[in-house]
């Protein structure tokens, strides 16, 4: 009957002894710096237009340096177009929380084929988008593209979003997660 | 009618007070409760031969025999349907107080509904206490702690999906409510609305909800209610035994399986331990239509409790770790506000999926680890020091649905969001035992707390401290329990935020908040005759705003949404009313009726900013958190009634107003109108099978139409109807117990959207799940 009763006796401390080493270490320091943010930030899209008559170019910036809340974006350009004109663009996206700043738009033309660049004007009639450039499979990316001002002068906005579509790219914008989407005023004269 | 039997356990032996020099004015009392899991147990007989005097306990379990003269009696505790009565005698030359603790025939395990009146150790007695033991607790096994106790009326869930449930008390939740998870705080990153409590429900042998504010023993912030999870008390007699519970679910082919051996030696009788686990796992969940993608879940829980316990001291430790890993559906981290426009406007989620037990992201990785050290001692006769000190670690993951496009953070996979937040407490208080009608607790609280963040900021890492002194006395007068409680609580928060200097570099600059307040209860018990009974506690609670609602900043990727904290909030002071009238009058019916009223001035909300925030991602709307004043009134039903020995019919409903005063208009999320009704077919004649019990029930949920205009995304869902079937049985497996029990959820595979679900936007609520359990005993 002893031993009956000592080894389930053993057998248990020998299971607790297990466990009670089990205690998770905490290096919990509020009063520390907090390691630099390792996850990604969109902070940054700068539109470049080269006017494909005139040859001039220049850029247009959204800059939000600490990303999605917290302060308000400091730089939100408007987009100034001659009428009647045609314009090449061409898309970065930069990480601008990191120093040296990541050009994120790299990393979008890496994996093309899960993302769609989307351009729409308000109204349509203020600049109609070409997109002119294509991902591996043949389907459009957006990260150049070509815009084409209206007769006459007008005003409006063109919203400019990147879509992530992995494994779902169908070339509309009705599938995947919005990453990007900024509304340009956009003031043709 | 056999194979039961009646034990005895002696708790406290003799323990009396002394009243010199008189004759004949000694009494003899106690409680009878459940020798297993300590539920008082109401009408039962208690009769001295010697003076052929008969009492019944109260619906408190209670019974007093008053004015005895000094001598030899026999005391007879009878017990239902001709059982064994318990004989004992009694030298009685002091107020005697003796607790029977009587095994309970299987009947009445099985038919266990939200007991009537039951009271959790160290609770306000004028505030009214839900119990959840037996078959209540039982038949949601498996689910999450926020399923099983939203079986008691006015306690409701905030969900994100089927696996992140909090509870919602009186329409409150999270900071609000207070969880004792084995009598200690429980301390995780309560704040956010989709991180649930890190606690295995299988550590519960009994979950008590006492709802209203709870301030003196547990802490100035119980405004709404606490919610208290009691393990088994460890092993009093030589042996080693346990239990193994298998759970499986039909909806995402999941399963639990939750074991604990205990014992207690005869070498060493002072020591006694128990050791318990839980493994669960299940799949993708299904709505009736679709599947919901990424719903998968793992977790493993253990703990393990060792008790010393000799005459006049005890000591106890208990450790315990949780840990999970869920899946978010996928569908519901969305990018900006035009997505969430698109998914309301699809009549199924965006993203479809074939079952599968991987998760993905979006997904949680939570642990919790919790160790108690608790010791106390007898001091005399009088009353009893109880010492704990508890420390917790919490450790939260949340990595969101897309990896970085930087391949090389990337392939770091970090969580993109990451705390650690450690709390110590510790708790000192003397009680003293019940003398000429009064007894009480006086006792202290510190803890002290720290929490960082990796990742993205959402909260500053900050520092928690508070200590808090109470007494609460109480006075037992013929048909009246008059209870006093007072409070006194020092806080303070101190957040560290790193700020940039003019050379570039960053600076980490600290500020405190600190917060300190009184708080009150009263409240009294009336008890006119067995069929009447009132409780009434008035009781004031507060509660320093939390980290969250002063300082957080960012967009919460799943919920769509830019929040604001305001460093400047002021503490939040509750009013507090609670009520509850008893009527039995008899042993078949059961009425319990609690109407409650809360006063809170300077209530924390989330308000809409004028504008929506403008973001790279495109514009999301924002709150602010403010201040108003609010009310929130309510009450909350529950009536059983047996029509026969083998009918029973049961009705629980729970109402609630919360009124903000400053917008005059309604305050958003909170919990619609609901009643549910069940009925309960008992066999018992069976031989082989104890018992078996048949419930099917109905649950109405209204629509909550009384929510501030255009202050939602979508307008709240439609009311619901759902049924459930509950079946199960009771058997002896050789000399052993065994309970077979089947659970049917939304039986009749509704299509339904709750209000107080965050996934409502995005998708139906979970369908049919069919849930069969096994439990053996030995």
């Amino acid at each position: 009957m002893k031993r009956r009763m000592f080894k389930p006796f053993m057998l248990a401390l020998g299971a607790l002894s297990l466990v009670v080493v089990s205690c998770k270490k905490d290096e919990v320091k509020p009063a520390e710096p907090t390691p630099p943010n390792e996850s990604e930030l969109i902070t940054t899209m700068e539109l470049h237009f080269t006017d494909s008559l005139r040859g001039n170019t220049f850029k247009v910036v959204f800059n939000d340096p600490d990303g999605d809340g917290g302060k308000a974006a400091t730089q939100f350009d408007t987009i100034h177009l001659l009428k009647n004109s045609t314009y090449k663009v061409e898309v970065t996206l930069l990480d601008k929380s990191k120093t040296p700043a990541d050009t994120i738009s790299n990393e979008v033309l890496e994996e093309a084929n899960d993302h769609l660049f989307f351009y729409s004007s308000n109204p349509t009639s203020l600049v109609n988008v070409k997109i002119e450039d294509k991902d591996s499979n043949g389907k459009n990316l957006g990260l150049k593209s070509t815009w084409k001002t209206s007769k006459d002068s007008n005003k409006g906005k063109v919203k400019v979003k990147l879509m992530h579509q992995p494994g779902v790219k169908d070339g509309t914008s009705a599938t995947g997660d919005t990453d990007v989407e900024v509304d340009f005023q956009v003031n043709v004269n | 009618m056999k194979n039961t039997y009646i034990q005895l356990v002696v708790f406290f032996l003799f323990l009396s007070a002394n009243s010199i020099g008189q004759v004949c004015t000694y009494s003899l009392s106690g409680i009878v409760s459940d020798i297993h899991n300590d539920a008082p147990i109401s009408a039962i007989e208690i009769y001295i031969k010697e003076l052929n005097k008969k009492v019944e306990t109260d619906s408190l379990g209670r019974f007093q025999f008053s004015s005895l003269c000094p001598g030899k009696f026999t005391v007879v505790c009878s017990n239902r349907d001709g059982y064994k009565p318990i004989v004992k005698m009694f030298d009685v030359q002091d107020n005697v107080v003796y607790n029977f603790k009587i095994e309970v025939h299987l009947k009445e395990l099985a038919e266990v509904k939200i007991s009537t009146l039951s009271k959790p150790k160290d609770k306000l007695s004028t505030l009214h206490a839900s119990l959840l033991f037996g078959d209540e607790l039982e038949k949601n096994r498996g689910t999450t702690l926020g399923d099983i106790v939203k079986s008691i009326p006015g306690v409701s869930t905030l969900n994100t999906g089927n696996s992140v449930s909090k509870p919602v008390i009186h329409g409150m939740h999270s900071n609000r409510v207070l969880i004792l998870n084995n009598g200690i705080r429980q301390e995780g990153q309560q704040w956010g609305s989709e991180h649930a409590p890190e606690i295995d429900p299988f550590i519960a042998d009994k979950i008590s909800v006492v709802k209203g504010a709870n301030s003196i023993m547990y802490g100035s912030d119980a405004i709404a209610g606490v919610i208290l999870i009691d393990t088994k008390t460890l092993p009093d007699s030589v042996k080693i035994g346990g239990e193994v519970n298998v759970v499986g679910n039909s909806n995402g082919r999941g399963g639990t399986v939750a074991s604990f051996l205990e014992g207690k030696f005869k070498q060493v009788p002072a020591f006694s331990w128990r050791i318990q686990g839980t493994l669960k796992q299940n799949g993708t969940i299904a709505a009736p239509d679709y599947l919901l993608i990424n719903t998968g879940l793992k977790e493993y829980n253990f703990s393990y409790e060792l008790g010393w316990k000799k005459k006049n001291y005890g000591t106890e430790l208990f450790y315990s770790q949780f840990n999970t890993t869920l899946g978010i559906f996928g569908a519901s981290h969305i990018g900006n506000l035009s997505d969430l426009q698109r998914a309301f406007e699809s009549k199924v989620p965006l993203e479809s999926t074939s079952f599968t037990y991987a998760i993905y992201r979006p997904y949680q990785h939570v642990e919790h680890e919790l160790f108690k050290a608790k010791y106390y001692v007898n001091t005399g006769k009088i009353g009893k020091l109880t010492f704990v000190y508890a420390r917790q670690y919490n450790w939260r993951y949340e990595f969101d649905k897309h990896r970085p496009l930087n391949d090389a953070l990337a392939a770091k996979n970090n969580p993109d969001l990451e705390f650690h937040l450690t709390t110590h407490t510790l708790d000192l208080n003397w009680s003293h035992v019940r003398k000429n009608g009064f007894k009480g607790t006086i006792g202290a609280q510190g803890m002290q707390q720290a929490n960082t963040y990796r990742g993205r900021m959402l909260v500053p890492s900050f520092e928690n401290g508070s200590i808090g002194i109470f007494a609460v006395e109480n006075w037992l007068y013929k048909r009246w329990e008059i209870e006093a409680g007072l409070r006194y609580d020092v806080k303070q928060l101190s957040v560290y935020q790193s700020e940039k200097t003019m050379n570039n570099s960053s600076l980490l600059v600290k500020t405190s908040h600190p917060f300190e307040q009184a708080s009150a209860s009263i409240g009294a018990n009336y008890t006119v005759d067995t069929t009447w009974k009132y409780m009434l506690n008035l009781g004031t609670a507060w509660r320093a705003p939390s980290v969250n609602e002063l300082y957080s900043n960012g967009l919460h990727h799943g919920a769509a949404a830019v929040e604001y904290g305001n460093s400047a909030l002021k503490v939040e002071q509750a009013y507090v009313a609670t009520f509850t009238g008893l009527y039995t009058p008899n042993e078949d019916l059961h009425i319990e009726v609690s109407p409650y009223y809360n006063y809170i001035q300077g209530f924390i909300y989330r308000q809409p900013t004028p504008t929506p925030v403008l973001t790279i991602r495109g514009a999301f709307p924002g709150f602010n958190y403010t201040q108003t004043d609010a009310i929130l009134r309510g009450v909350d039903v529950y009536t059983s009634y047996h029509f026969t020995h083998w009918l029973e019919w049961k009705v629980k409903g729970s109402m609630l107003r919360a009124w903000n005063q400053g917008a005059n208009n309604w305050l958003i999320l909170m919990p619609a109108d609901r009643i549910e009704t069940e009925f309960g077919f008992h066999w018992d004649h069976n031989q082989r099978l104890k018992h078996i019990y048949i419930g099917p029930s109905i649950q109405y949920v209204a629509k909550q139409h009384r929510v501030p205009e255009g202050s939602d995304f979508v307008d709240p869902p439609s009311a619901y109807w759902l049924t459930s079937l509950h079946i199960a049985t009771h058997f002896r497996m050789g000399r052993n117990h065994a309970e077979i029990g089947l659970q049917i959820t939304n039986l009749l595979n509704t299509r339904y959207r709750d209000y107080m679900d965050r996934f409502r936007y995005f998708t139906d609520a979970m369908g049919r799940n069919i849930s069969l359990r096994l439990k053996y005993r030995f």
